[in-house]
C-alpha cells in the first residue's frame, strides 16, 4: 500500500461523491427514516374502531359502553341496524370490533345466572386481533369487578423498566438508527463499486497499478466516514428531538456504531463482487438488508419470543446484536460492566473481520 | 401501437438476459417471502414471565397456574429481584412478577394486597400485551364467581396464523420495493449512457415510449407477485384466498403500474444510479412501514393518517387483505381501486412531463 497513491485516490472519490451531490443524500436519507418512523409508528392499537349492539338496554349495558368510549382503546362507532350489517362492515374492513350485549343481560346477571356476551374480532392481522381482543376483555372484567360484591382484593402495580412513561420513540428510536445504518452504508458502498463495473471505468483499476488494498481503501473510506459522522447525526436527532434518554457512554456509542458500518460497508463490498450491475447491486443488497433488518431488530417483536428457526435466523444477523448494544446505550446504560454485551460487542468486531476480510479476498483485480 | 411493442418486447428481452438480475429478483419474491412466512410471529406468544416468590406459594401458585401456552412460556423462577432484574436487561425475560412476602398473608387476611409487575418498555408492542394479559389473568383469578362470560370469535384468521400474515405482507413489500426500483433504473440507465436523449429525438411520441418501458417492468413484477403467491402463498404456506383471485390479479397489476409511476417520478429527479438508490429508500421505507400493516393506520398520528392516503401501498395492503382474509366481494374494493387509478393519474402525469422532454 502507497500513501501518496490512496491519498490521490480517496480524494477523488471524496470529490466526486460532493461533486455528484450524493453527499446530501448520504445524509438525508438516514434522518428522514429516523424522524418518520419516530413521529409516525404508534406500537400500541389504540383507537379501534368498536361497534356496540345492545339487546339489552339497561343501566349495566350502558355503564359499560361508557367505559368502552372512555378508553382510548376504542373509538365508538354508530350502532349499525344489525348484527348482520355490523359483520358486513368488518368484512369490508370498517370497523375492527362488534360487541354483543343479549337481551336480559342484566337481569341474569343480578339473578346469578350465567350470562355469554358476544365479541367478534377482526383477526385478519393476528397481532392486531390478539391485542383488541385482550384489551376488550380487559374493560369487561374490570367492570365486572366493579358490579361484583367485593372491590378487587389485587392491585397490579406495573412499572415499566427503562422507558418509564411507555413513550413509542424511545422504543422505535433506537431500532431505527440500526435498521437505517445497516441499509444507507451497504447501498452506497456497492453502488461505487458496481457503477464502475457497469459504465466500464473499472478497467482503469485493472490496468492500472494500484493494488487491490488500496482500491478498496479508497472506494470504502469515504463510505466508512461519511456514515460515521452519520451514526452521530441520529444520535442527536434522538437526543435532542426526540428525549430519548442516554444512559451510556458516547464513546464507546460511536465506536460500537463505526463497528458497525464498517460491517455494513463489508456487506456492501461482497454484494458489489457478485454484481455486475448496478440494479442488481441494489436489489441484491435490499435483499440482505431490508427485510431482515425489519424483522430481526428486535422493533416488531422481541427475540426472546422468538421460536425455532426464526430465534436461530435472528442471531445469524448483524442488526440483532447491534440493536441490544443501542438499546443498552439507549436506556439501560450497563455498558461494558454487562457480560452479554462485552460477548455482542466481540461477535460485532468479528462479523466485521470475518465479512472484510471475505470481501478483500474474493475482490479480483481481473475480469471475472 | 408497432413502437410500443418493439420496445416493450426488447425491455422485456433485456431484463430476461441478464441473468443475475432475473435471480436475485426471483430469489427476493421466493426465498425471503418464505423466510419472513417461516419464521416470525409478531403475536404475543410465548412470552417469558420471571418470578420472584417470597411467599409460601398457595396463591402465587394458583396465579400462575393461569400462565399457559400459547400465550406464555411456563415462568422462570428466581431467587431475588436483584437477579430478576438482570435477567430481564439480559432480555431473558420481558416481564417479571413480584410476589413479596406479606402478599399471601395478607391476600388471605382479605387485606388489600399489591402484585408487583416489572416489564422490559423495549419489548415494543409485546410489553402492552404482557402487561394486558397479566392484568386480565389477576382480574380472572379474581373473578372466578362472577357469571359473566365472552364469547370471542376471531373472524378472518380464527387461530391467527402468523405464517398467512407475514408471507402476505413481505410479499406486498418485496413487489414495492421492486416495481419502484426496476422502473426508475431502466430510465436512469438511459441517461446515465446519454441514450435518453437520442430516444427523444427519434420521431417517436416519448408517452409511447415510457409507457412501453414502464408496462415491460409492470410485467416483470405482476409475474413475481404471480410466481410468489402460487409457489410459496398457495403451495407452500396453504394461504386461503377468500376472496376473488382475478381481483387480486388485477389490483396487483395496477399497484405494480402505480408504483412505477413512481419509479419514474424518482428517475425524473435524478441523474444517477446512486441518487435513484438513496431517494427509492427514502420513499419505501416509510410506505412499508406506514402502510399500516405493522401499525394500524387508525393509531397513528392524524398527520401520517393523511399522508398513508398519498401511498399507493395502503390500497394494495387493505385490498389484498380484504380479498385474501375477509373475503370482501370485488366490486366493494373500488375505494381501493380508484385510490391506485388516482395516484398513477397524477405520478405519470409529472413524469412524463419532466422526462418526456428534451429540454
Amino acid at each position: 500500500m502507497k500513501l501518496g497513491v490512496i491519498r490521490a485516490y480517496l480524494k477523488k472519490e471524496f470529490l466526486d461523491i460532493v461533486r455528484s451531490r450524493i453527499i446530501l443524500l448520504v445524509f438525508i436519507m438516514p434522518s428522514l427514516i429516523t424522524l418518520l418512523f419516530g413521529y409516525g409508528i404508534r406500537l400500541e392499537v389504540t383507537h379501534a374502531r368498536t361497534v356496540i349492539i345492545d339487546h339489552d338496554g339497561g343501566k349495566l349495558s350502558q355503564t359499560l359502553e361508557s367505559s368502552f368510549s372512555h378508553s382510548k382503546y376504542f373509538t365508538l362507532q354508530p350502532t349499525p341496524g344489525s348484527e348482520r350489517e355490523a359483520l358486513d362492515l368488518m368484512q369490508r374492513g370498517k370497523i375492527d370490533i362488534v360487541l354483543i350485549f343479549p337481551e336480559g343481560m342484566e337481569r341474569h346477571l343480578l339473578k346469578g345466572r350465567p350470562v355469554t356476551l358476544g365479541l367478534y374480532v377482526d383477526g385478519a392481522f393476528p397481532s392486531r386481533g390478539s391485542a383488541m381482543q385482550s384489551y376488550v376483555q380487559g374493560v369487561l372484567l374490570q367492570s365486572a369487578s366493579e358490579i361484583g360484591a367485593a372491590a378487587p382484593q389485587i392491585s397490579l402495580d406495573a412499572r415499566y423498566l427503562f422507558n418509564r412513561a411507555m413513550r413509542d420513540p424511545e422504543t422505535i428510536v433506537p431500532g431505527v438508527i440500526a435498521l437505517a445504518m445497516l441499509i444507507a452504508p451497504a447501498i452506497l458502498a456497492a453502488l461505487l463499486i458496481a457503477k464502475e463495473k457497469e459504465l466500464g471505468t473499472i478497467f482503469n483499476f485493472y490496468a492500472s497499478p494500484l493494488h487491490k488494498s488500496e482500491f478498496i481503501v479508497a472506494k470504502l473510506t469515504p463510505v466508512f466516514l461519511l456514515h460515521s459522522l452519520n451514526v452521530v447525526v441520529l444520535f442527536l436527532w434522538a437526543v435532542y428531538l426526540f428525549d430519548v434518554p442516554f444512559r451510556g457512554s458516547f464513546t464507546l456509542y460511536l465506536l460500537t456504531g463505526m463497528l458497525y458500518v464498517f460491517i455494513s460497508v463489508s456487506i456492501g463490498l461482497l454484494v458489489s463482487i457478485v454484481a455486475s450491475t448496478q440494479i442488481v447491486a441494489i436489489v441484491a443488497t435490499m435483499v440482505v438488508t431490508i427485510i431482515p433488518g425489519f424483522l430481526y431488530s428486535g422493533m416488531l417483536m422481541p427475540v426472546s419470543s422468538m421460536t425455532g428457526m426464526s430465534y436461530g435466523e435472528a442471531h445469524v444477523y448483524p442488526i440483532m446484536y447491534y440493536t441490544h448494544l443501542l438499546y443498552d446505550f439507549f436506556l439501560v446504560g450497563d455498558g461494558l460492566a454487562d457480560a452479554k454485551n462485552r460477548l455482542y460487542l466481540l461477535i460485532l468486531a468479528g462479523y466485521a473481520a470475518a465479512l472484510f476480510t471475505a470481501g478483500a479476498l474474493l475482490l479480483k483485480k481481473r475480469l471475472a | 401501437m408497432n413502437v410500443f411493442f418493439t420496445v416493450l418486447y426488447k425491455e422485456l428481452s433485456v431484463f430476461l438476459r441478464s441473468y443475475g438480475l432475473v435471480f436475485v429478483v426471483l430469489f427476493f419474491f421466493l426465498f425471503e417471502v418464505f423466510a419472513a412466512g417461516n419464521g416470525i410471529t409478531m403475536d404475543a406468544r410465548n412470552i417469558r414471565v420471571g418470578v420472584v416468590d417470597d411467599t409460601p406459594g398457595v396463591i402465587s401458585n394458583r396465579i400462575l397456574g393461569h400462565l399457559h401456552v400459547p400465550q406464555f412460556q411456563s415462568p422462570r423462577r428466581y431467587a431475588s429481584q436483584t437477579e430478576l432484574m438482570r435477567a430481564i436487561r439480559n432480555k431473558e425475560v420481558i416481564a417479571g412478577l413480584l410476589f413479596d412476602h406479606g402478599f399471601e398473608r395478607d391476600y388471605l387476611a382479605g387485606r388489600p394486597v399489591q402484585l408487583n409487575l416489572l416489564l422490559d418498555a423495549t419489548a415494543a408492542t409485546q410489553t402492552y400485551m404482557a402487561q394486558s394479559y397479566l392484568q386480565n389473568i389477576v382480574l380472572q383469578f379474581e373473578n372466578v364467581d362472577i357469571p359473566l362470560q365472552i364469547a370471542t370469535h376471531r373472524l378472518y384468521n380464527p387461530n391467527s396464523e402468523y405464517t398467512w400474515f407475514m408471507s402476505v405482507t413481505v410479499m406486498l413489500a418485496v413487489a414495492t420495493m421492486l416495481s419502484i426500483i426496476l422502473t426508475a433504473v431502466i430510465f436512469v440507465r438511459e441517461k446515465e449512457r446519454g441514450t435518453w436523449d437520442i430516444m427523444l429525438l427519434m420521431p417517436v411520441d416519448p408517452r409511447t415510449m415510457i409507457f412501453a418501458k414502464t408496462v415491460s417492468q409492470v410485467i416483470v413484477v405482476t409475474s413475481g407477485i404471480m410466481l410468489s403467491t402460487a409457489f410459496v402463498l398457495f403451495a407452500t404456506f396453504g394461504v386461503p384466498i377468500n376472496g376473488s383471485f382475478w381481483a387480486f390479479f388485477l389490483l396487483s397489476s395496477l399497484y405494480a403500474f402505480t408504483n412505477a409511476g413512481i419509479g419514474l417520478f424518482i428517475a425524473a429527479v435524478s441523474k444517477n444510479t446512486v441518487e435513484i438508490a438513496q431517494k427509492a429508500v427514502v420513499i419505501v421505507l416509510p410506505m412499508i412501514f406506514l402502510s399500516g400493516s405493522w401499525t394500524p393506520i387508525f393509531a397513528m398520528h392524524p398527520f401520517f393518517q393523511y399522508l398513508s392516503i398519498v401511498s399507493p401501498l395502503r390500497y394494495y395492503i387493505e385490498g389484498t387483505i380484504n380479498l385474501f382474509f375477509r373475503g370482501t366481494p370485488a366490486l366493494e374494493l373500488w375505494p381501493q381501486f380508484l385510490g391506485l387509478a388516482l395516484l398513477a393519474v397524477v405520478l405519470y402525469s409529472f413524469g412524463i412531463r419532466k422526462i418526456g422532454k428534451l429540454f
